[in-house]
């Protein structure tokens, strides 16, 4: 039995979405630029999955720009709003962003950028309060993660929007993680830029979306065909486009029943692990996305001297169960280094070695839980034994 | 030839704009169509068999592509996959001169570019480089002595495509890169209409690297590659941040069907059929031009063999191109130029370098005799074509509207 339950590192494409560019495939493969008859049938089809992705977070069609997925809508946001200044500004991020945000903001501070990161507290949430105390008047960005990828924490997304646009600076999160899985609404959010990936939410993997609201200005990383309104050259990928959108208007259909199925899932894996003293929640409790779980590997009674065992150990010894987690956020780094999420909430290096990520989707059942239970249990087990 | 259902859905409009993009082969879908559903596994993920499943498709997706461009097939990682053409040479273009930024601050290319390498240098422009926009011949081609004056101590890159976008002339990327390996140049070549169709070797020509790109050959849009050199080894500056995929050079979570459908396009156009559907391609391509020059007052545009096989770009005297363009519009798809994100109808900046006068750059039919078009089809765009040409030149073709629609 094969169980898959890393739903935060991609999730499969849902028939809809599939289906939608399989039609575009075998049909609309026109070029959405060319001014034939081909071209502006595939030119209608990139505008109708906008309309649909722009409902998802009841944004304005015309505010939804398509890039080729969560990594590049990032860079987008941030060098595209760095690009609009003559002299480097400041911009604030939070200790607990994806790489595509601190690598993004490690290369405008090589260019003179001042960068700070805001810190968080043991379950990685940001205090308001310190995002109050560290804006300046030259804050030309705030750049916040909605949900946090590694340990699920949802961030204060209003409160902190408020405070960055009050202080004059925009404000752009990462929603990766969380469209689709919590109601977003940028109409009534103070949020300028919004990050999103179809891959995350059942459409396929390539294609992404940066919500710019309008009237912002914004300079593009690519420069070419002038499509997306200049803002994004290069051919749009119409078929993946198209299954984009139809994720989309699944994940709103779903919004009000399918979360709470998989927090119920999810509640259910953290109730049978709760009597289990070496699997620690890390993340928040109770402000956290609904499909996520993470834990601590703290194996207590071994002598201080034995290797500790990383959370990677764990997670390949599931694997020969066949169930697929995984050691925090799907990157690229082969080597096995503390989490700077996990650090940066408070963790020892060897503990911040030691995280695991359980995240539950669309075909996960119950018995896919229990049985992940036990195997987790016998993992451990096996693992102790080992020392 | 491969089943295709694609052209049924507009029986009455045959398809000839190859150089926008072609249709999806079937074949290319169903190698993609896995990747979707079953193996959908997140590349990166190196913890569990989803993940190992599709890194596995990219490793091989990735040798496909070295071998078919020549590439050392002992280090695949010189393939670095993209979103398209257009990120390719923006980071080919972007990431050199960030790269070699203490070298030099010159770069070179020609009039006659893709918009993707054109605006990318205009940016680099607004940043303080220096660029060098080289005139090509009345047939379009480089005149190699006009780059070897043009090469400064100071120049770090040239970029100069394989095939023109629009006229499908294709450059001599080996004396090109025979040049700019003597006088120590990196030598970058977008080769977005190339790849598939003619044969392109980067160690024998001396490319540096070089872009690339899936729609143009039967396969999907969004992906692409750009190839970059190990050995000697290539120096590159990340234009997008974060998980460190392609070896750091490219961020981002890879399309695995994407790149799976890259591949099977590639190897699709290498296979000795498709090769030899190319000079039917070429045939046809030439009996379109044989029924079309007798017209008179119709002008080839680019070099009259060192072509795409499928391509022909003309110029028709006498007739207005917008009217031109729309009368033909609910028969043949055809273009007058590159498409691209504006939708403008400005005459191309490829006739108007090879000397062209407005009024025939904007009288422009570009073509593209693709692998599924037949015979039949040829003959039918033939008759409609001189039909519509003749009619206008009379005047008896009068639309009400002069301007074609813009999507
Ligand atoms: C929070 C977050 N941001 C950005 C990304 C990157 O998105 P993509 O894989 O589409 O580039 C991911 C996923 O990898 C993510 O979890
Ligand atoms: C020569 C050339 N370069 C680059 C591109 C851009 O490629 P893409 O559409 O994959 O971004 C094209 C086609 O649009 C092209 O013809």
């Amino acid at each position: 039995m094969q169980i898959y339950l890393d739903y935060s590192a991609t999730t499969p494409c849902r028939p809809e979405a599939i289906a939608a560019m399989q039609e575009v495939l075998t049909q609309g493969w026109g070029n959405p630029s060319s001014l034939h008859e081909w071209g502006s049938r595939s030119a209608y089809r990139v505008e109708q999955a906008r309309w649909e992705v722009a409902q998802l977070i009841n944004a304005p069609t015309e505010s939804i720009v398509f890039t080729s997925g969560g990594t590049e809508s990032n860079n987008l946001a941030l060098q595209g709003v760095a690009r609009t200044f003559t002299a480097p500004q400041h911009l604030i991020i939070s200790a607990v962003e994806h790489s595509a945000i601190t690598k993004t903001a490690a290369m405008l501070e090589r260019q003179g950028w001042q960068v700070t990161q805001l810190p968080v507290d043991g379950a990685g949430r940001i205090d308001p309060k310190t995002l109050e105390a560290a804006l300046q008047s030259n804050t030309a960005l705030v750049s916040i993660i909605y949900g946090q990828s590694e340990v699920g924490t949802l961030q204060p997304i209003e409160a902190l929007g408020h405070l960055a646009q009050q202080a004059g600076a925009l404000f752009h999160t990462d929603a990766v993680q969380a469209v689709g899985r919590v109601p977003i609404d940028v109409g009534r959010l103070p949020i300028d830029l919004l990050s999103m990936s179809a891959h995350k939410l059942y459409g396929p993997q390539g294609v992404g979306a940066l919500y710019v609201k309008p009237g912002l200005a914004l300079r593009p990383l690519m420069g070419g065909g002038g499509q997306e309104q200049g803002l994004r050259s290069g051919t749009q990928p119409v078929a993946m486009i198209a299954g984009f959108g139809a994720a989309a208007v699944c994940a709103l259909a779903e919004i009000d029943h399918e979360p709470p199925r998989l927090v119920k899932l999810r509640d259910r894996l953290l109730d049978q692990l709760q009597s289990c003293p070496t699997l620690k929640l890390t993340g928040d409790p109770h402000h956290r996305l609904p499909h996520h779980a993470s834990f601590c590997l703290q194996l207590s009674n071994i002598s201080s001297n034995a290797p500790p065992i990383s959370g990677r150990t764990l997670v390949k010894q599931m694997n020969l169960a066949g169930i697929g987690i995984s050691a925090g956020s799907a990157c690229n780094s082969g080597k096995i280094q503390p989490s700077p999420t996990l650090t940066a909430m408070g963790y020892t290096p060897h503990l911040a070695q030691a995280g695991i990520r359980i995240t539950v989707g669309q075909q996960t059942t119950e018995a896919d839980i229990d049985w992940t239970v036990t195997a987790l249990q016998q993992a451990i087990a096996l693992l102790t034994d080992a020392q | 030839m491969a089943n295709n259902t694609a052209n049924n859905t507009h029986s009455q409009l045959i398809y000839l704009d190859g150089h926008a993009t072609t249709p999806l082969d079937a074949r290319v879908l169903n190698a993609m169509l896995p990747y979707l559903t079953e193996q959908f596994g997140n590349s990166s993920s190196q913890s569990h068999r989803y993940g190992w499943e599709a890194a596995a498709a990219v490793k091989q997706a990735r040798q496909v592509l070295s071998n078919a461009i020549g590439a050392s097939s002992d280090d695949p990682s010189e393939i670095i996959f993209t979103s398209g053409a257009t990120e390719a040479n923006n980071l080919a273009l972007k990431g050199i001169a960030e790269a070699y930024f203490q070298k030099g601050r010159h770069l070179i290319t020609l009039q006659t570019e893709h918009s993707a390498v054109l605006e990318p240098c205009r940016y680099l422009e607004r940043l303080g480089f220096e660029v060098t926009y080289l005139p090509v011949q009345p047939d379009g081609l480089l005149d190699i002595h006009l780059l070897a004056e043009a090469i400064r101590p100071e120049t770090v890159l040239v970029s100069v495509m394989a095939a023109n976008s629009e006229i499908g002339v294709l450059q001599p990327l080996g004396e090109i890169g025979a040049l700019c390996r003597e006088r120590g140049v990196l030598f970058h070549t977008d080769a977005a209409q190339a790849i598939g169709k003619i044969p392109l070797d980067v160690q024998a020509m001396s490319i540096d690297l070089m872009s690339l790109t899936a729609h143009k050959l039967y396969g999907p849009k969004g992906v692409g590659a750009l190839y970059v050199r190990r050995r000697p080894r290539v120096q590159l500056a990340a234009q997008l941040h974060g998980g460190g995929q392609e070896q750091g050079l490219r961020s981002g979570t890879l399309a695995t069907h994407q790149i799976v459908g890259f591949a099977r396009a590639v190897e699709l156009a290498d296979s000795p059929e498709e090769q030899e559907g190319l000079a039917h391609q070429r045939q046809l391509r030439d009996r379109l031009w044989s029924a079309l020059a007798p017209l008179g007052g119709i002008h080839l545009n680019g070099h009259p063999t060192q072509r795409l096989p499928g391509s022909l770009n003309v110029s028709v005297e006498g007739v207005d191109g917008a009217a031109l363009l729309l009368s033909l519009r609910s028969q043949v798809a055809v273009s007058s130029g590159s498409a691209c994100g504006s939708g403008k109808t400005a005459p191309s900046h490829v006739l108007l370098a090879l000397g062209r006068d407005r009024a025939l750059a904007a009288a422009s039919l570009r073509f593209c005799v693709g692998r599924f078009n037949t015979e039949a089809e040829i003959d039918q765009v033939i008759d409609q074509i001189s039909v519509t040409i003749r009619a206008l030149r009379l005047g008896d073709f009068k639309p009400r509207e002069i301007k074609p629609k813009q999507d």
